[in-house]
């Protein structure tokens, strides 16, 4: 039974994506995006309403080291720490159960797309006169943004779980347990992750938002709306580029990191397909 | 334990749906049969049932005397889509079964090491199934199923996702592989040569609702010349049978 054709070479190389050919393009995006910010303030030259890109980030470095700035971003973090993660468990809860039951799963589709048609915000003012200032209409408002992506996310996984990955157990001896560890989970992580990542888009843009409408009086949102009520536009920039970056590290970097650390096997190349 | 299979006076329904329509036959312990059929003649249905993974509506479904009522891990399915978890390196695949039934890991090497080599795939334990061509894949399917050591190999159109090259010599190498170890193998095809180089027993059935319209017995030794005359009056007959008419 040899086949000496079929041998072949075993290379397997996990880049890092940053140094992947998903590094570049996004570099280029991010430097494009200054090109025409810079390119717009020299010819504009009103740097009191467009402040050129090196004077922002002069004005960053020094902010950054400000005790108001590190609150900000210390509460905006704990808000995201504690409200993403219960948004994805909550999730991945709910989609699971509709995946037992079809009488849930048409609520569940029912209550989303209830819930997608109001933009998150406009929670904001209900639940911080209902709760007062502070964490919690926050936390809630990125619960009801971002657990829903998650939710239909694994929801349409369980549907699409292979039948024959799963006979194939049944006919080798799997018991119940053996059939959700072995076969159910590892066939619906790819779905929890990607669930993850469109809720963590979803929960981060809830977060600023809604920070920038409460009196929460501390946060990421909360220092852009307060640079603009003085026209400081500094502050209005550096308070984008934070969002975006920070927003951008998480997301292409952590949460891709976690991802080719979890689905190693998709990233195997080389071999003989 | 005689692992003798019958279907006895098998009906299959599917709600209204009439698919196995009275079939019986019988597979003896080392056997070698295979059941062509035109595709939703049921031919997989009645394998099923042998796997353990279907019921019979009417009839009985036996091992070796015994219901089947579910699978088991002395009759192993190979399937038509290899079905290797992609999540799996190859040998984490093949030994699937062993660590489902809770044999060590030191165990389940030696044992995976050993049946890799058989079907000449030694050296690709930590390649994925992507990694692998459709050949490679359905081997290390076929070595998924042997490595358990079952009593009863039933295959369902094993090849039929493979180039017709391959397929060829992954035939040889189940011949071999049939004389080596004596296991009784039932085969799906729809490939009227490949049920008539592989098998002693071939049933030919009808289409939906599946009857068997004929039982042919193959006593040709292996190796068997596809182009001998013996081969192509069976094959006549098969063709005959299944209303292909083959005098052209």
């Amino acid at each position: 039974m040899q086949q000496s054709n079929e041998s072949t070479s075993n290379s397997k190389k996990n880049k890092p994506p940053l140094m992947s050919g998903r590094g570049l393009p996004l570099i280029m995006a991010v430097l494009s995006l200054f090109l025409i910010w810079e390119i717009a303030a020299y010819i504009w030259n009103k740097p009191y309403i467009l402040p050129t890109v090196e004077a922002t980030f002069v004005y960053m470095w020094k902010q950054l080291q400000t005790p108001e700035f590190v609150k900000a971003l210390s509460a905006s973090s704990f808000r995201l720490v504690v409200g993403y993660p219960a948004a994805c468990f909550i999730g991945a809860a709910l989609g699971l159960l509709a995946g037992l039951s079809k009488g849930f799963k048409s609520y569940l589709r029912s209550l989303i797309a209830i819930l997608q048609a109001i933009p998150p915000i406009v929670w904001v003012p209900f639940f911080t006169i209902i709760l007062g200032y502070g964490h919690l209409p926050i936390i809630i408002v990125i619960l009801i943004a971002s657990f829903f992506p998650m939710a239909l996310s694994v929801m349409n996984a369980t549907e699409s779980v292979n039948k024959t990955h799963l006979e194939l157990a049944m006919v080798m001896g799997a018991n119940r347990r053996q059939l959700l560890t072995k076969v159910f989970t590892p066939e619906t992580l790819p779905a929890v992750i990607t669930g993850a990542q469109v809720s963590f888009g979803n929960a981060w843009r809830s977060l600023v938002s809604s920070e920038m409408v409460t009196g929460a009086a501390i946060g990421l949102g909360f220092n852009i709306s307060s640079a603009s009520e003085i026209a400081n536009m500094k502050g209005v920039l550096m308070g984008i580029v934070v969002i975006g970056g920070i927003a951008v590290f998480l997301d292409l970097v952590v949460l891709e990191w976690i991802k080719r650390k979890v689905l190693r096997y998709r990233y195997v190349t080389g071999g003989n397909p | 334990m005689m692992q003798k299979l019958e279907l006895i006076n098998v009906v299959k329904r599917f709600d209204s749906l009439l698919v196995l329509d009275d079939i019986s036959l019988t597979v003896e312990q080392g056997e070698f049969a295979a059941i062509v059929g035109p595709s939703g003649c049921g031919k997989s249905t009645a394998l099923r049932m042998f796997a353990g993974l279907e019921h019979a509506s009417e009839g009985q479904v036996l091992a070796g005397g015994n219901t089947i009522d579910k699978p088991g891990p002395e009759r192993t399915m190979i399937f038509q889509e290899h079905a290797l978890y992609p999540w799996r390196t190859v040998a984490d695949n093949v030994g699937f079964g062993l660590e489902l039934a809770g044999i060590t890991r030191e165990e389940r090497t030696e044992r995976v090491d050993q049946v890799l080599k058989l079907v000449g795939l030694d050296g690709f334990q930590r390649y994925y199934p992507h990694q692998l061509s459709g050949g490679m894949r359905q081997r290390a399917s076929i070595a998924r199923a042997l490595v358990m050591d079952p009593e009863v190999l039933l295959l369902d159109e094993p090849y039929g996702a493979l180039d017709a090259i391959t397929r060829l010599t992954m035939q040889n190498e189940l011949i071999k592989l049939w004389q080596g170890t004596g296991k009784t193998m039932v085969l799906i095809t729809h490939d009227i040569d490949e049920a008539v180089y592989l098998a002693d027993t071939i049933y030919v059935m009808s289409r939906r609702p599946g009857r068997i319209v004929k039982r042919i017995t193959n006593p040709t030794p292996h190796p068997r010349d596809r182009n001998s005359s013996d081969f192509i009056e069976i094959r006549h007959e098969i063709m005959d049978n299944l209303d292909l008419g083959s005098e052209v």
